[in-house]
């Protein structure tokens, strides 16, 4: 008993197949963008093309943030879209056109976030409508109101302070809005693995009815997931704002599906099966070096979509090889 | 005859002076030939009447046309069909539009709606493809009703068969003021990209206007490359396809973005390379873009006023209503705004102002209202 209470447990190996499976996605990245630099070093390899990339499309980060907190806790939010370009218009109706400073039109577009959240938890929860049909519901609906408050106008003429804060200062050669993006996957990391509201949201989407018996507050959880969801959402819109400089009624809604899209791809990646933020980070850096490696190599735009749709396909497949295509519960 | 002579000269009066000298002097760049062209379209333009006067009033009383724009939310097409109303109300006669989102079924709503209300006419304005709703074009013209297009194909491509009517644009004349712009601009030394969307009808002639005028005007040291980006994917292709071009190759001097709504996505991707000493040359006259101009992001646009389209359509149809002789070649002609002028159209810019209003009475005075 003594002797073996004195011997070391056996120290388990390694497990390859986990390893593979966390990071294949990476091992991804790293080839395409290492095939593309291959083929056009000159360009692809250029510190103006890589920071290029990096701060372009912080603003599908961002979003993809505000899309996997309500799919942790088991709900879909498909007006994140809507409050994207709702935020983007109202900052460009109330500081170019109606000489708000920026912050307040910020505030405000923050606000509108928040009540944007509630409005959806509301009739998820009280009224217990999937939010599937809800988010549809009011994504639609705050489209109408981008139409009306801009006239179905693209407003210019915001002030250029939000663009120097978003795409034309730089550190290391980076815009800053890449920064603001690492540094939100950064705090929802943290979030979800060390705080106790973020194992709750994790537990929530588990499973509601043991969340419950546990003594979580399984509506309260959601509310929270779904307000944050739409105030990413509305941030999202102000980095679009500065980053375009100026905000129009419909671009800002193509941002849904690859969203999504990095949404699911991330989630077979880093800490695979679960939503993550570096996960999501990683699935739409995947994206764009394959799109801008194709782009550069001047091969036609169908290709792209190609890319877009088959990488999210074959990733989410190869994945399912590695975990011997045993269920997969996202939420 | 005498018609088209009238309007081939108000259109491309600059267009034929440019040939004139291209083909007295085969060198390039042709930089002379290009500035004649500029000026031609820097001057205000000025109304030549496109027909003989006809009394509008009483030849269309008690008519009704329906327009379908591309898209009621579309500000572009909105407006043209705003300005139609309210010329159809001065003169007399019910012009309707029927409100819509772009999707094809509220075009086929629309289209039943002229047939059940027993409309004169209907316009399908700015992008509404006649393939798109071939049996309920068949249905409309089994009830007598004669079906347009407005601002829709180039001059030089072949309108479906199933349309009575054509108000066609020349694109292709866009196109070469587009090419002489960058060759002045960059004394014959031009690296454009050219920005389109292929499955717009007209983008294929457009573009050979530009590539067709770099190679003619320009000259062989002149190079360009093209981006499809299709419009629902003007967010995400328009500004990554730009990025990769500029780092690909540094030399790029000019983005020729062919629909000016694209500049919005172009412009970021030049400030995230870093690249301010790129130009920006477009079409449409958009007002934000007229805005972009006065801020100096935008160097040039070519502008039509929506208020002459709106009158230009309306004329054509009204001849072929009344049984006159009519044209298919859309009267408006094309007006640059670059930082000399774009404060003209209004700080910020709005539709179809900068332009002139010599249209208002040369219609009047055409249609027999004064």
């Amino acid at each position: 008993m003594t002797e073996a209470l004195a011997t070391p447990s056996p120290r388990r190996g390694f497990n390859w197949v986990r390893f593979l499976e966390a990071y294949a996605l990476v091992f991804a990245l790293v080839l395409l963008g290492a095939v593309f630099g291959a083929l056009r070093p000159e360009s692809f390899l250029s510190w103006a093309n890589i920071s290029t990339m990096l701060g372009s499309q912080a603003v599908l980060v961002v979003l993809t943030m505000a899309l996997i907190i309500p799919l942790t806790a088991g709900d879909f939010d498909l007006s994140v879209a809507s409050m994207l370009t709702l935020s983007a218009m109202i900052i460009a109706v109330l500081n170019a056109q109606m000489g708000y400073s920026l912050l307040v039109s910020m505030i405000v577009a923050v606000a509108v976030g928040v009540v944007l959240g509630i409005v959806n938890a509301w009739f998820i929860l009280y009224f217990r409508i999937p939010s599937l049909i809800v988010t549809l519901g009011t994504g639609t609906f705050v489209n109408g109101i981008v139409l009306w408050m801009s006239g179905s106008m693209t407003i210019s003429g915001l002030d250029d302070a939000l663009t120097e804060w978003v795409v034309v200062r730089r550190v290391a050669g980076i815009p800053l809005a890449f920064y603001y993006a690492v540094a939100l996957c950064a705090v929802i990391w943290y979030f979800f693995g060390y705080t106790t509201p973020g194992r709750r949201l994790l537990f929530v989407g588990r499973g509601r009815e043991v969340a419950r018996l546990s003594g979580i507050r399984v509506d309260r959880v959601r509310l929270f997931s779904l307000i944050t969801s739409s105030v990413l959402a509305a941030g999202a819109g102000i980095m679009y704002a500065g980053t375009i400089g100026a905000a129009d009624p419909l671009s800002g809604l193509t941002f849904l599906l690859p969203g999504f899209a990095a949404s699911f791809l991330g989630a077979t990646s880093i800490s695979p099966g679960r939503f993550n933020p570096w996960g999501s980070l990683v699935a739409v850096y995947f994206l764009v070096i394959g799109i801008t490696g194709l782009t550069i190599l001047g091969i036609q735009t169908f290709v792209q979509n190609l890319f877009y749709g088959g990488g999210l396909v074959l990733a989410v497949a190869l994945s399912q090889l590695v975990r011997k295509r045993e269920a997969q519960d996202f939420t | 005859m005498s018609l088209y002579r009238t309007m081939l000269l108000s259109l491309a009066g600059g267009a034929a002076a440019l040939l004139a000298t291209a083909s007295a002097n085969a060198a390039t760049p042709d930089i002379e030939g290009a500035k004649k062209l500029i000026e031609a379209h820097s001057a205000l333009p000025s109304f030549v009447p496109p027909g003989e006067p006809f009394d509008a009033k009483k030849c269309m009383k008690g008519k009704k046309l329906l327009t379908i724009p591309v898209s009621s939310a579309n500000p572009f097409t909105k407006n043209i069909a705003t300005a139609m109303i309210a010329v159809g109300k001065q003169i007399g006669f019910e012009v309707k539009e029927w409100e819509n989102q772009a999707q094809p079924t509220q075009w086929v709503q629309g289209m039943e709606f002229a047939i059940n209300n027993h409309f004169d006419a209907i316009d399908l304005l700015g992008g509404v493809n006649p393939q798109v709703l071939g049996p309920q074009i068949a249905q409309a013209k089994k009830a007598g009703i004669k079906i347009y297009t407005s601002h829709l194909y180039d001059t030089i491509q072949k309108p479906d068969p199933s349309v009575d009517l054509s108000m066609q644009v020349a694109y292709h004349d866009v196109g070469t003021i587009l090419a002489s712009w960058a060759t002045l601009k960059t004394n014959g030394k031009v690296n454009a990209v050219i920005v389109g969307s292929d499955e717009i009808i007209p983008t294929a002639p457009f573009v050979k206007g530009i590539t067709d005028g770099l190679k003619t005007i320009c000259g062989p040291d002149c190079k360009f490359t093209y981006i499809n980006a299709p419009v629902p994917e003007w967010s995400t292709k328009i500004k990554t396809g730009v990025q990769s071009a500029l780092i690909a190759d540094p030399t790029i001097n000019y983005i020729i973005p062919i629909y000016d709504s694209m500049s919005q996505f172009v412009i970021p991707a030049l400030t995230i390379t870093g690249r301010k000493d790129v130009k920006i040359a477009t079409f449409n006259g958009t007002p934000f873009v007229i805005d972009e101009i006065q801020k100096g992001k935008v160097e040039m646009d070519v502008g039509e006023s929506l208020g002459w389209i709106a009158r230009s359509v309306l004329d054509g149809y009204m001849r072929d209503m009344c049984g006159l002789k009519t044209y298919s070649a859309l009267y408006v002609p094309f007006y640059l705004f670059d930082s000399s002028n774009a404060k003209n159209a209004g700080t910020p810019a709005d539709f179809d102002r900068g332009y002139g209003d010599q249209h208002v009475a040369g219609y009047e005075k055409l249609w027999m209202l004064k």
